[in-house]
């Protein structure tokens, strides 16, 4: 599956960069919005023949949080680490970091905010996160637990990196996931506000 | 929001209608679902003519805070979900 996906990857990088527009190729990228929506159909179904999960979610009461507030914190310190590293201003790398995976939004937020350089830093390297996450969730359902899948994903847990962890997880988590990035996409603009 | 609903609904259909025997074909379409949609992104980054120029000025500076986000966040939730949550680890595939 992850072959298959980097494959994927790559493909649409080379025909995006490349190949000619105007083709039916194009409307994969148009109506990717649509193919989300019918992922998230038939990820509803799985959740549903899946008897005894609601039970399984209800047991864990308030734990649920424990997740999102995992996420945040360590986004939060992580992009503190990292600012004094590159002994870049300790708000901005945690501007940066906090955007937890949401590339436009941080991009747009951060041009305002800091500039035009830190906007395209926020926008790339929210984007980067996104992109590894695909490719780490397999190795950390492995090595760590199926909760900590959602960590790296962290705000896109909802959306994009969902499809990772619907195939390397399972029901449970993946709720819990969808939930995670629910959350942390309405608490990313207020910690970009505190910044 | 709206991605909420329509989960929802399919939950719905799954828990009471949807036909067991066709669960394979359920996450097979869940499959190209996933695979049409990381090309979809691949497709978006190719488009930008900026990318590579970029990636030059300020790759190295955006990679550390993406791993600083992405290490920080796993590190935690690792360490409280092994404590409080008591997770499930298995192999699928």
């Amino acid at each position: 599956m992850v072959l298959l996906a980097l494959s994927a990857l790559i493909l649409g990088v080379l025909w995006g960069a490349f190949g000619p527009d105007g083709t039916p190729i194009d409307l994969i990228q148009i109506h990717s919005d649509w193919i989300l929506y019918l992922l998230m159909f038939l990820v509803g179904i799985s959740v549903g023949l899946h008897r005894g999960i609601v039970q399984r979610i209800k047991e864990h009461h308030v734990k649920i949080f424990i997740i999102p507030f995992g996420v945040v914190t360590g986004s939060i310190l992580g992009g503190l680490l990292a600012a004094l590293l590159l002994r870049i201003p300790l708000n901005q790398g945690i501007a940066v970091a906090s955007g937890m995976g949401w590339y436009s939004l941080n991009g747009v937020v951060l041009t305002e905010m800091f500039g035009a350089t830190m906007g395209s830093i926020g926008f790339l390297s929210n984007l980067m996160r996104e992109m590894l996450s695909f490719f780490c969730i397999p190795i950390i359902a492995r090595r760590l637990n199926y909760y900590t899948c959602i960590a790296p994903a962290g705000a896109t847990s909802e959306d994009t990196t969902l499809s990772m962890i619907v195939r390397y997880t399972d029901e449970e988590t993946v709720v819990l996931s969808v939930f995670n990035g629910v959350l942390c996409s309405a608490i990313v603009p207020v910690i970009l506000g505190l910044c | 929001m709206d991605i909420l609903i329509v989960m929802m609904i399919g939950v719905v259909i799954g828990a009471k209608i949807f036909p067991k025997k066709f669960k394979r074909q359920n996450e097979i379409g869940q499959m190209v679902c996933t695979i049409l949609l990381i090309f979809a992104m691949g497709l978006m980054l190719g488009n930008r003519d900026d990318l590579m120029s970029q990636l030059s000025s300020i790759g190295l500076v955006s990679l550390v805070l993406a791993l600083g986000g992405i290490l920080g966040s796993v590190a935690i939730v690792y360490l409280l979900t092994e404590w409080l949550m008591k997770p499930k680890k298995r192999r699928r595939e």
